[in-house]
């Protein structure tokens, strides 16, 4: 209730600070002229960069002109997979909080995941690529970073393996605050493992099967993922919570199939896209616990990162 | 002419609809069908980044101007369209009347979404003036004819604009039961008699088909009961196009119905080299180079092959110029595996086939079919570039629910109109002579339904 009241009394005061006259006394005000403000969460609508405000994420929304088809942002760095266009290839533009660009990769494949480090310096993506026939599902994938910071760029995780099976995968890579360990899943052999790795000594190591798309919570003690159903992603994903400490895995109360690398809002709460059968995307909001019921915390949107 | 302005100030809100249908329905030659916007929104040029979507609220205005959006999905809706009438609800809080109720006018696009519309990227309100409002009151209904801009099923945009700095503010679909309507009565005395089965040659067929799955038994299992000419939009079998899958999975499924079937291939066909699989399967109808034509009716169809060079001056570029050159039939249809138009999440729109939509563009055709990503996608009449083309651009499909699991959307493509990625199913084209019908055909169990008509030009 109180944050209710206090979401009216911003729109009203934003309404009275633009000299917005026509209001008084009445249960609601007339269709104003709020822009977002307060602390944020950054999200896609459909493709192009938006913020909408965290106490009112169903409220209006500012929307730029950035068109990604994946992003994330943390520390002042956005990092914006945008589009195969008509007639060019697709990119990795790393903003700043400005929306400036700083830099650009250019990327061959479809825009799958994006992360960034807590501090804004470590960029990761993952892309689908086309055309490798060992893929049972025809689809193969290709996940990179970049440390903005040094300029060290590692096109593709395989590099950092180079003795792997030739049907090896990476997607879904998540930092550690210290800018340097990352966690990512790497496929092979019809099973999909967590791993750790090290990106200064460019070693990975194989923690557990059967995780995909983790993201690491802020307090660095658990990945939120999403686990094929009884091992076969056939089945569906059910979105889950591994403790790196005690290695127990809690299924959260979200049971449809999710699709998604997701994103925690604080150490308690998972954030994460769910499509509807037209393709019209909703982020959707759970407790990392287990417990409680997921619910739609912005509705017509994707790829949300708290700001 | 002054706008018709008809105010409804004894209609209690909570019940306006049901109240509605019962004082139409009492008119024995009339039904009613009341539709809420499937998108509203406005925008402001105070705020030009913003998104007001998920507002209650509706405002038009000229200081600060706001513009109000509504978007109408009209379906089910059959015989004559008699009336159409767009219900406006003032909403009940100071400020929200006005001297001037706002201009009405239609929108050339259908395809803005309500989260998306800002200032700053807003569609044109293109259409010619309908109606304008006068005063409107606090907490009462308005009502717009409409009926000249309504007069079928389809997606219906308006736009409603204000040149008062006195605004008016409507209440939004998303508040409920005071939310914008489109009321359509349609008469019932003139189509009591069902045309006769017209006879016209029917296309049937999808994309993305068998694999050791029960998508492609589903979808066979329609066409058994539907007549015509069956076409395949490539990724005939999984994974790798080997004559083993097409005598396991594809055989015993659609290939009940290969006598009728003309097939394109796709790139796990390819996965067998040189596609041999397929054509081993095919035989001679699948062409000497995995491309070819036929005419059905009014209509020259062509099967493509997006597996092999399609760049300007290849030689399958230059034999379909020479093949539709040569055709005399006043519709043209085509059909192949990688979409130029998709929004699909898994496959980047396949731009190396721009040359045979040019081609086809050039020659004037109206039809084009496509898979590769596993989902069932609907694009308005485009040019060879994307842009909306209503009297030269061709419609194009994805139809890759053939059987072969599904895919998910990734940002949605500019003139994209319908999308579904649940559900199996196979695309019927009912092929007039100078139009054609479309009409998705779900698996037993489902209930998606997509269907429309088009003219040929």
């Amino acid at each position: 209730m109180k944050i209710v009241i206090a979401v009216v009394s911003a729109v009203l005061l934003a309404a009275v600070a633009i000299g917005y006259t026509k209001l008084n006394a009445g249960p609601k005000a007339t269709a104003d002229s709020v822009k977002v403000t307060g602390q944020q969460l950054m999200v896609l609508s459909n493709g192009r960069l938006s913020t909408v405000n965290r106490q009112d994420p169903g409220g209006p929304r500012d929307i730029t002109d950035q068109r990604c088809d994946r992003a994330y942002a943390s520390g002042g760095t956005i990092a914006c997979l945008r589009p195969v266009g008509a007639l060019k290839a697709g990119e990795l533009a790393v903003l700043d909080a400005n929306l400036k660009e700083q830099r650009t990769i250019p990327l061959t494949g479809f825009p799958n995941r994006a992360r960034v480090s807590k501090s804004g310096r470590m960029v990761a993506w993952t892309l689908f690529v086309d055309g490798h026939s060992y893929a049972a599902n025809g689809f193969s994938t290709s996940a990179g970073i970049l440390d903005t910071k040094t300029g060290t760029l590692v096109r593709s995780l395989e590099e950092l393996t180079p003795d792997q099976a030739t049907d090896t995968n990476y997607w879904g890579v998540t930092f550690a605050d210290d800018d340097n360990r990352f966690y990512a899943t790497m496929s092979t052999g019809g099973h999909r493992f967590l791993i750790e790795g090290d990106f200064a000594a460019r070693t990975t190591k194989q923690l557990f099967d059967n995780v995909e798309c983790p993201s690491l919570s802020p307090n660095g003690k658990r990945i939120a993922y999403k686990a094929a159903v009884d091992g076969d992603p056939q089945k569906g994903w059910r979105l889950s919570v591994l403790d790196l400490d005690t290695k127990k895995v809690t299924a959260t109360a979200e049971t449809r199939s999710v699709d998604d690398q997701p994103a925690w809002l604080d150490d308690h709460t998972i954030a994460y896209g769910m499509q509807r059968s037209d393709g019209v995307n909703d982020v959707w909001a759970v407790p990392a616990d287990g417990t409680g019921t997921p619910s739609v915390l912005v509705p017509e949107a994707n790829s949300p990162a708290p700001l | 002419m002054l706008g018709r302005r008809v105010l409804l100030p004894t209609l209690a809100a909570a019940v306006l609809t049901a109240t509605t249908i019962t004082v139409i329905a009492s008119n024995s030659q009339a039904a009613a069908t009341t539709f809420t916007p499937t998108a509203d929104t406005y925008v402001d040029n105070s705020a030009t980044s913003t998104n007001f979507g998920t507002s209650g609220q509706l405002g038009v205005d000229n200081s600060p101007i706001k513009r109000t959006f509504l978007k109408f999905n009209v379906t089910n809706v059959s015989g004559t369209v008699t009336s159409a009438k767009l219900r406006l609800h003032t909403d009940d809080v100071a400020g929200s009347q006005s001297s001037n109720g706002g201009t009405f006018r239609t929108l050339t696009d259908t395809a803005w979404s309500e989260t998306g519309v800002t200032w700053n990227n807003q569609p044109a309100i293109d259409g010619a003036t309908i109606s304008t409002l006068g005063s409107v009151a606090r907490n009462a209904w308005y009502e717009v004819d409409v009926t000249s801009q309504v007069s079928a099923n389809g997606t219906f945009s308006f736009g409603i604009t204000s040149t008062s700095s006195d605004g008016a503010d409507y209440d939004s679909r998303e508040s409920g039961t005071t939310a914008p309507q489109l009321v359509i009565t349609t008469g019932t005395t003139t189509t009591t008699t069902t045309p006769p089965p017209s006879g016209d040659p029917v296309l049937v067929g999808a994309g993305d088909i068998s694999n050791s799955g029960s998508g492609d038994s589903a979808t066979a299992a329609l066409l058994d009961n539907i007549q015509g000419t069956v076409f395949t939009a490539g990724d005939n079998v999984y994974d790798s196009g080997t004559t083993t899958e097409f005598n396991t999975y594809y055989n015993p499924t659609w290939g009940r119905h290969k006598a009728r079937t003309k097939p394109s291939p796709g790139n796990h066909d390819y996965n067998t080299s040189g596609a041999s699989g397929y054509f081993n399967y095919f035989g001679s109808v699948a062409g000497a180079n995995g491309y070819y034509s036929y005419d059905l009716g009014n209509w020259h169809i062509v099967s493509l092959n997006s597996n092999i060079s399609m760049a300007a001056g290849s030689a399958q570029e230059q034999w379909l110029r020479q093949d539709l050159a040569a055709s005399t039939k006043p519709c043209t249809a085509a059909y192949w595996h990688h979409p130029l138009y998709t929004s699909g999440a898994n496959h980047a729109p396949s731009t190396s086939t721009r040359p045979l939509f040019q081609a086809l563009y050039d020659f004037n055709a109206d039809l084009v079919i496509t898979g590769h990503n596993h989902q069932y996608e609907r694009f308005a009449p485009m040019n060879p570039t994307g842009g909306l083309d209503t009297a030269r651009g061709i419609r194009s499909f994805v139809a890759g629910m053939g059987g072969a699991s599904h895919y998910s959307f990734g940002t949605i493509q500019p003139n994209s109109e319908a999308r579904n990625s649940d559900t199996y199913g196979v695309l019927k084209f009912t092929l007039h002579s100078n139009s054609f019908d479309w009409q998705f055909v779900p698996e037993a169990g489902k209930s998606y339904s997509d269907s429309g008509t088009t003219n040929c030009h």
